[in-house]
């Protein structure tokens, strides 16, 4: 009887520990002090509102939205034809694109960062802006391309062969055929990447410039200053806004069936 | 949904360049702290006087030094506030500008030692700050810097890192108060390193210290005046110590950034940051103490604040050179010491 | 199978060409720097590096803290990953669900979440001081044991998930096989559970391990000064020292264990295979 016990318990510890800290943050965005403090003082949506009035917050929003909307956008172009040329041609050297295009996965995001810095933006007067964005880039890659891969070898390969055969041009199989039957697996990527792009930091610490700074690195900056609840408000805000879109891919379109 | 992402993707990047395309933009680069009441009291007017955009870049002085240093050869940031010492290092390592102080016209107004910090002519102090140590008055007493590394004291300790602003001019009084006061802070920095452990942090950013001092986690700390006012907000009893061995501090001033495009937008901004008014008004909200003697407060906000030309005289400041040339000997003791 | 090489080239092309450029070519060029000093090609930064005992002590640790959070990782991600495998499928869905929430979540803000959690007036030293085992308030933040349970925190869903999917492959009846032949728990695990789920195990660790090594918001919020670990002294070297010789160091140590963990988990995956 312990035994049986035992592993729905760990369980339950286990996600008192993985869910409880998130609950407090959620608890301390509510808070009426000055100072975050659990079990909050007072109830108030001050700190929520103040979110939106921190000038900063809003424009790292934007930056962050648009490297990883823009990011995700950019890996996916050049990962589904490099996905649908490993899985459906005979490509020379395949093993080395395959390693060079998920090679970001393997190195440590700060140096990616820091090499960015010291070879792009100081020495060729790369703005920020542009190196953050394709830092982004190639971070979502191998995401793109492992998702995109995963849902082209679970699709028969003789589906567009035979489009080929009864007289469609392989382009136009690609975009006919294919594409829509890879659209879950190019959702679930997009998804995966915009998450992982939303929320890095490593790769953004040493990209930061003037007026130019992801929300993360805002975030981490602004605690720097003040200690306030409004970080709490504003992690419980992102928080849901990428539960939501999750659940959303996953009630509608089985989002975890790619991943 | 993909012609939604295009169309969503383009707008974004649509502002991010219009955001750019600004034909007057002045790049100054400042401490991280109070940025709400700076954009309301220097930035916004600022903008409103000269029409052009200032863009802002936070963090520490080392930090940004670094970071002026690694875009000398094109310059991003036109002004810059740094440390006393951090702008006798860019001026060493020749990243700033003589300043041209006839251009200022509120330049007479200042206190005598914030005229020319460093005797180079590339440095103009716009605030001074008494550094001395925040404490829980309910729970112990200080008298002296070495109480804070008294055993009854242990484990409620935060002590400022070597590297940031408040870490030299702290371990120097330390040194002061052991008779150990050699430019080496070897004394010091060993009496730190032999209490390492009973010391909670060895912070980097001051305004931590609010946080670990509402949840108990530390009684005292050395902090600079200038993050004083957030701790007068908590609920705790509070004290600011005057140690027999006297107060430290430091000045923060400002500097040009050699080779940069907008000098003359830098000295107006410099000009309207060290008037009257808005000394005035950054010191009413506790934010910065004013080096400019035409500025008058209630004595409720000179107490908060650090205010007057003899309280600025008292203050035992580290000589610049002296900070920089034993700087990396400090890091490198602090390390073998403390670090590990 | 398409033939047309030219085709394939040109389709596979950008992505590459782009990784390399953006990514690979600036990294190598990163991580020479360390091996270049006074424009001629040597090892004294390593030799440096490593003679510092500063350096030594953030290495080890940093070491030590990646491997203890794989192996605490590993225990509880058994426990757990065998409950949430032997629950009815919707209810299993929903687990999975909860356990991969925190993913979702920005770090900043799970990291965050520890201070009020772990502070002398916090939850873990109400509970400790009402059960008993402990009379004062104890500290935890800026320290190891902080570090420590920060990283665990943000890398355990990775393991558990490993492990859902390879104990999910293990033979439904093989275990109460063995109970019924009079093995004992801890036998079970060894000789069956073990050996079936070896591969989601090492990815799981390899996730975990890397993550932990090359964590930042974690040492760096939880820890402080005090507790540097590569990362953050990394970080440091470019930012406070100027010193970017010492970090092309570190970040090649970094990129090392890296490969080493990855290479690890292949050959022990394909060894599987091939037996």
């Amino acid at each position: 009887m312990t035994r049986r016990l035992f592993a729905p318990l760990t369980l339950l510890l286990v996600l008192v520990f993985l869910i409880g800290p998130f609950l407090i943050i959620v608890a301390a965005s509510f808070s009426a002090g000055d100072t975050l403090a659990f079990p909050p003082q007072g109830l108030s949506f001050k700190w929520i509102l103040k979110v939106f009035t921190v000038e900063s917050f809003r424009d790292s929003f934007v930056m962050s939205m648009f490297l990883a909307i823009g990011g995700t956008f950019a890996a996916l172009i050049m990962g589904i034809p490099a996905s649908y040329a490993m899985s459906r041609y005979r490509l020379p050297f395949s093993e080395t694109v395959r390693t060079v295009v998920s090679a970001p996965i393997i190195v440590p995001g700060i140096i990616v960062g820091l090499a960015l810095l010291r070879y792009f933006v100081v020495p060729i007067g790369v703005p920020i802006t542009l190196a953050l964005f394709l830092a982004h880039t190639a971070l979502v890659l191998p995401y793109a391309v492992r998702v995109v891969s995963a849902s082209l070898n679970n699709l028969r390969p003789d589906i567009e062969e035979a489009a080929v055969l009864l007289g469609s041009s392989r382009l136009g199989a690609f975009f006919r055929v294919v594409l829509p039957n890879i659209r879950g697996g190019i959702l679930s990527a997009f998804i995966l990447g915009f998450v992982t792009s939303f929320n890095q930091v490593p790769v953004s610490l040493f990209l930061s410039g003037p007026g130019v700074r992801t929300l993360p690195i805002d975030m981490l900056g602004y605690m720097e200053i003040v200690f306030d609840p409004s970080i709490a408000a504003l992690s419980s805000l992102l928080a849901f806004l990428s539960i939501g879109i999750v659940f959303a891919a996953e009630r509608f379109l089985g989002f975890s069936r790619y991943v | 949904m993909t012609k939604m992402l295009l169309i969503s993707t383009t707008a974004l990047m649509l502002t991010a360049g219009f955001a750019q395309a600004q034909d007057k933009t002045l790049t100054i680069s400042v401490y991280a702290f109070a940025q709400d009441d700076f954009k309301a009291i220097v930035y916004d007017p600022f903008e409103a006087l000269c029409g052009c955009t200032l863009v802002v870049e936070t963090g520490n002085s080392v930090e940004r030094l670094a970071k002026i240093e690694a875009n000398k050869a094109s310059p991003v940031i036109d002004m810059a506030v740094v440390s006393m010492a951090d702008a006798l290092s860019a001026a060493r390592s020749g990243l700033i500008e003589k300043i041209d102080t006839s251009k200022l016209t509120s330049f007479d107004k200042l206190y005598d030692i914030a005229k020319d910090p460093n005797g180079d002519g590339m440095s103009v102090g716009y605030t001074f700050y008494a550094t001395s140590i925040v404490y829980r008055t309910d729970k112990m007493t200080i008298d002296s810097w070495a109480d804070l590394l008294k055993p009854e004291y242990a484990g409620h300790v935060a002590f400022p890192n070597v590297t940031t602003n408040q870490g030299p001019p702290a371990l120097y009084m330390l040194g002061q108060a052991l008779g150990k006061d050699t430019p080496d802070l070897k004394g010091a920095i060993e009496a730190v390193g032999a209490a390492k452990d009973d010391i909670v942090t060895f912070y980097v950013k001051s305004s931590q210290l609010v946080q670990l001092m509402q949840q108990e986690e530390i009684w005292a700390a050395p902090i600079g005046r200038f993050s004083w006012a957030p701790f007068t907000k908590l609920d705790l009893p509070l004290g600011w110590a005057t140690p027999k061995e006297g107060q430290t501090g430091g000045m923060n001033v400002m500097v040009l950034t050699k080779g940069s495009k907008n000098h003359d937008l830098a000295l107006q901004f410099m000009d309207f940051w060290l008037s009257t008014e808005i000394q005035t008004k950054l010191a009413e909200k506790l934010i910065d103490s004013p080096a400019n003697k035409d500025v008058q407060v209630s004595d409720a906000v000179a107490a908060d604040i650090t205010y007057g030309e003899d309280t600025a005289r008292s203050l035992k400041l580290i000589p610049s050179a002296i900070a920089l040339d034993n700087r990396d000997g400090w890091l490198s003791e602090w390390n073998a010491r403390v670090g590990q | 199978m398409f033939q047309n090489r030219t085709e394939a080239l040109a389709l596979a092309l950008p992505a590459a060409i782009f990784a390399a450029l953006v990514f690979l070519v600036p990294v190598i060029l990163l991580l020479s720097e360390g091996f270049r000093v006074a424009d001629s090609w040597t090892f004294s930064a390593y030799a440096d590096f490593f003679a510092q005992p500063l350096n030594r002590t953030v290495f080890l640790r940093t070491l030590k803290l990646g491997a203890l959070v794989t192996l605490v990782a590993a225990i509880i991600g058994y426990a757990a990953a065998y409950a949430i495998v032997s629950l009815p499928a919707g209810t299993k869905g929903r687990m999975i669900g909860l356990v991969v929430l925190p993913l979702m979540i920005s770090p900043v803000a799970r990291t965050y979440a520890w201070i009020v959690i772990l502070g002398r007036t916090g939850i873990v030293n109400h509970a400790l001081m009402a059960v008993g085992l402990s009379d004062a308030p104890i500290r935890i933040l800026f320290s190891e044991t902080a570090v420590f349970i920060g990283l665990l925190q943000l890398f355990l869903p990775l393991m558990i998930i490993s492990l859902v999917s390879a104990l999910e492959n293990l033979p439904k009846d093989v275990v109460p096989a063995a109970r019924v032949l009079g093995a004992n728990w801890l036998q079970v695990f060894w000789k069956i559970i073990l050996p079936l789920t070896r591969e989601g195990l090492v990815v799981g660790g390899t996730l975990v391990f890397t993550g932990s090594m090359t964590a930042y918001i974690t040492p760096a919020i939880l820890g402080g000064s005090k507790v540097l670990m590569l990362e953050t002294l990394m970080y440091q070297q470019v930012t406070v020292a100027n010193n970017f010789v010492a970090a092309s160091v570190i970040a090649f140590i970094l990129v090392v264990m890296s490969f080493a963990a990855n290479i690890l988990l292949k050959r022990i995956a394909t060894a599987r295979n091939r037996s």
